[in-house]
């Protein structure tokens, strides 16, 4: 027997664990899968099992809050379990769900579908992007605060956005020499116009201000305008080379300074994981101020197919305080399209939830102007600079591409194999577009060039989970 | 080991269990919980393979599993993602780590 389920939650960060919550407390028969070992996401990963914090008995994180009231929770907990593709099910009245990991069933069904599949940093290519001790900051932090090592002596770290001053600030912390922070974008009148919305979040201002007065008091560089232009070494990272910025982000000829560095930390954003909302057929959408291509949805957070919704970063990026409120509207919608709660229940709910989620869209869409993705990083590349990490696709074979007619990503990914590796094109979609733009000039926008195609197997899964289950 | 750190931002931490992993033949110490990567990290190893074609050294890049760079051998498993991957007492991790074949 395939186990059935009235709702699953792929997806077990700040959105699906609370998504989850949402629907099994009204009754929804809910499965919350993830494949991390415990519940958390990125932004709450508890510490791995065996590890121990030693705080204050009672004191309990955000995370570990949402973690144990899931754990008390009555729905199934799917943990170590990789998603590999999601199809229409056969009886036309749901959706079967193909898993890979040791302990979970190959598949399980499910009459409705949240999605939230989260985020991951923006990939920038530059000379020397792909050599070892070149990190990106998700794997920085995951690295001193998760698995608490520091392997580096000395860092660079660059990029834009909070996350740049937090890997910063936690590096140092940690002993880490931080050579420089380079901040690409420049803090200018443009942050005033949106200071009520800012002002109103004054935790995680004030937790930005603690890092940075941190980073000032050691003597930490911190440039504005300035980004990392070119990484080098024999094997591994040993030099950075940093540049100031125009207007537009390209380097200035003749700004360039060198760093002794044994590590480059990259963060340039973040970019929605989407790739199973586009694999199940829900509609994408570009949205540049959230981060990329992502699935439309209406004001319940369903997208354009019938019992499928989005919640949190994989939707857009907002931060983790919004993919707590989306992760309840959607598991509310969810129980409301099951029956499960009146209209009139759902409408209450909705009357309290809207006005803290419309404060978190108004701060996501602040910082996202205040940190936008300068266009012009694109002129750091060199010919010889990989694009595609995976199939080692170059600048100059890509541009190669375009000369022989390529328009598209999809024409792109034919002519060259960018997007064709282990990463399904995650690493390479961002970089790729910035060359196609740049090289086909006016007329040329991302709804034109477009996206990369998304088939299963999601991500590389031992060939055995391929097949069906024997005994099921 | 001088790289695991303690961090005026972060609660101390006990790691877990003291265990022995063999990177390339070679016994080094480890703690239950850590991923392969934070080991082979912490032993001073950055390059854990080399592409296909170019030969160019590759280490943990994404940290979270998606961008499929960090891959080393495990107890004879191919292409195992090191970052998300962890230890266990005796497992055999063969690192790609020179850059001639």
């Amino acid at each position: 027997m395939i186990a059935s389920y009235e709702l699953a939650v792929i997806g077990a960060g700040p959105a699906g664990m609370e998504a989850a919550l949402a629907a099994a407390a009204a009754g929804v028969e809910t499965a919350v899968i993830d494949g991390h070992p415990a519940p958390g996401g990125q932004v709450y990963m508890p510490l791995p099992a065996g590890f121990e914090a030693s705080r204050p008995a009672g004191e309990e994180t955000e995370g570990e809050r949402l973690s144990r009231r899931l754990d008390a929770a009555p729905l199934a907990r799917l943990w170590n379990a990789a998603v590999w593709g999601i199809f229409p099910d056969e009886s036309g009245s749901g959706w079967s769900i193909a898993l890979a990991g040791a302990e979970v069933p190959r598949r399980i069904h499910a009459r409705l579908l949240i999605l939230a599949t989260g985020a991951y940093d923006t990939p920038v290519a530059f000379p020397g992007w792909t050599l070892p001790g070149v990190l990106t900051c998700g794997a920085a932090l995951t690295l001193l605060k998760n698995q608490r090592i520091a392997p580096f002596r000395r860092v660079l770290v660059s990029g834009t956005g909070p996350l740049v001053l937090s890997a910063a600030a936690h590096l140092s912390a940690a002993g880490v020499a931080v050579a420089g922070v380079c901040e690409a974008n420049r803090f200018s009148r443009r942050a005033l116009r949106h200071a009520p919305t800012l002002l109103r979040e004054s935790r995680r201002l004030g937790e930005g201000a603690g890092y940075l007065s941190r980073l000032l008091l050691a003597g930490t560089p911190y440039r504005t305008g300035w980004s990392v232009v070119e990484a080098s070494g024999e094997g591994r990272v040993e030099k950075a080379v940093i540049a100031r910025l125009d207007a537009a982000g390209a380097p200035l000829p003749g700004s360039e300074r060198n760093v002794e560095v044994d590590g480059v930390i990259a963060g340039y954003g973040l970019t929605p994981n989407r790739g199973l909302a586009q694999m199940v057929g829900c509609r994408l959408e570009y949205l540049p101020q959230k981060g990329g291509w992502a699935p439309w949805r209406g004001e319940n957070l369903q997208t354009s197919l019938p019992g499928v919704y989005c919640a949190g970063d994989c939707a857009g990026i907002a931060g983790a305080e919004n993919s707590r409120l989306e992760g309840q509207i959607a598991g509310t919608a969810a129980a409301r399209e099951l029956g499960k709660i009146t209209a009139q229940q759902a409408e209450d709910f909705s009357r309290r939830v809207r006005p803290a989620w419309a404060q978190q869209q108004r701060f996501a869409r602040a910082l996202a102007e205040l940190y936008p993705l300068p266009p012009g990083l694109v002129s750091l590349l060199q010919e010889d600079t990989p694009l595609c990490r995976c199939e080692e696709v170059t600048l100059g074979a890509v541009k190669q591409a375009v000369a022989a007619g390529a328009q598209t990503l999809g024409e792109v990914k034919m002519l060259t194999r960018a997007g064709m590796g282990n990463c399904q094109g995650r690493m390479c979609e961002r970089p790729v577009t910035a060359v196609l733009l740049r090289e086909l000039g006016a007329g040329a926008a991302p709804e034109t060039t477009g996206s990369y195609s998304v088939r299963p197997p999601l991500h590389p899964v031992p060939i055995g989970s391929l097949l069906e289950d024997e005994d099921s | 080991m001088r790289i695991k750190v303690t961090s005026k931002l972060l609660p101390e931490v006990r790691r877990g269990k003291p265990l022995r992993v063999a990177v390339n033949g070679k016994w080094v110490d480890a703690y239950a919980g850590e991923t392969v990567a934070a080991v082979l990290l912490a032993e001073g190893i950055q390059v854990f393979r080399h592409t296909a074609r170019a030969r160019a050294p590759r280490g943990v890049y994404c940290g979270m599993g998606l961008c499929y760079e960090c891959l080393v051998t495990v107890d004879e498993v191919r292409a195992v993602r090191a970052c998300v991957t962890p230890v266990a007492d005796g497992m055999r991790i063969e690192i790609d780590a020179e850059p001639a074949l």
